[in-house]
């Protein structure tokens, strides 16, 4: 009779063990979905540096003709992207993209600025970048120079390109670039990057948490 | 979307949400964007693309590698069985040089897609802005 109540009690445990064991997954698991359902972000989808980058001085020219360098990055969070205005798919998709990040944010876009940085110089004058980064957003800022002077910018972040062949036109030729969206914080360092395929609200959302986790 | 030129009686290819991208006042490239199906129960070969809209046509591939992207011509472009492919933003699309007229967002142009059984499919597809994300819609 002992036995049979020690087993029943030893059995009782048992359940009870099992059930606080499927209690704590459920309550793990709904913490989770909750988390979720916040849509808080714990991972981003961006490379953040731990500590933000430097960038070393740069001397460049915007699509009005005014010089642009470091003391334009100061002051405003800055989405740098680089490509070339005869590109047809890449840029304008990403522009296409960008004027998207730039409405989601609304009012919110006051202290944000998107700068299109040319790796195509030689036809990409001001002017040309002016109807260029109009035709997507009045406020977007196209930025030219010298080669070797946006060398000075694209080597410290990393931003490649290469004149490539195309067709039997010599003027005709296409640029392989890098595609990735670069974040550069009002303190005029080198943030974060987002590399491609990335949507508009993608990068709204991480961009808000990473200017969150900044102030 | 309207197909035509094909001589069969029974379709042997669909193409769905086909879209041109209307290009910045600064640029003679467009890219077009499109599913093509295949109904048949063999695959089917895209060739090449014409229009009578451009002075030449492609089909090309966005590939991103470490981040870079490049533009590689794609030769031909073969649809297995029942299946479909699919040409989007950043992928697959066809190169559009040197629109004969001026084309915005409103006007249509006439593609045609060149296959390797000497079939035509000739397609009206709209100019339209944007990143494509607000144009696809799905089909049933």
């Amino acid at each position: 009779m002992q036995n049979t109540t020690r087993q029943a009690t030893r059995k009782r445990f048992l359940i009870g063990g099992i059930i606080a064991v499927f209690a704590m997954l459920a309550g793990t698991w709904s913490a989770l979905q909750l988390r979720d359902r916040t849509g808080h972000v714990d991972e981003l989808a961006a490379t953040r540096f731990p500590v933000a980058r430097d960038i070393s001085a740069f001397e460049l020219v915007d699509h009005r003709g005014k010089p642009f360098n470091n003391a334009s990055l100061q002051g405003a969070w800055s989405f740098l992207f680089f490509g070339y205005t005869h590109c047809p798919d890449v840029c304008p998709t990403t522009l296409s993209v960008l004027n998207s990040v730039a409405q989601q944010l609304g009012s919110d876009a006051g202290n944000v600025q998107f700068v299109f940085v040319t790796v195509d110089p030689e036809r990409d004058t001001p002017g040309h970048l002016a109807r260029f980064v109009s035709y997507f957003n009045s406020d977007f800022i196209g930025v030219t120079g010298k080669s070797e002077a946006i060398e000075a910018l694209t080597k410290q972040l990393g931003v490649l390109s290469m004149r490539v062949a195309s067709g039997e036109n010599p003027d005709s030729y296409l640029m392989d670039h890098t595609a990735g969206v670069f974040l550069v914080d009002p303190d005029g360092k080198y943030h974060a990057v987002f590399m491609p395929p990335f949507t508009a609200e993608m990068l709204v959302t991480n961009f808000r948490k990473m200017r969150e986790d900044y102030r | 979307m309207a197909i035509a030129g094909s001589t069969l009686s029974a379709p042997t290819m669909d193409v769905i949400d086909g879209w041109v991208r209307e290009a910045p006042p600064t640029s003679r490239v467009l890219a077009a964007y499109m599913q093509i199906i295949n109904l048949t129960d063999g695959y089917l070969t895209v060739t090449g693309v014409t229009s009578p809209d451009f002075e030449t046509a492609d089909l090309h591939r966005t590939v991103v590698e470490e981040g870079v992207a490049r533009m590689l011509p794609v030769p031909e472009l073969t649809i297995p069985a029942g299946s479909s492919v699919t040409l989007e933003p950043g992928g697959l699309h066809l190169m559009l040089f040197d629109p004969v007229r001026p084309l915005q967002e409103g006007d249509s142009v006439t593609l045609v897609l060149h296959r390797s059984d000497d079939i035509c499919i000739t397609l009206s597809v709209p100019v339209l802005r944007g990143t494509g994300a607000e144009h696809v819609h799905h089909r049933h």
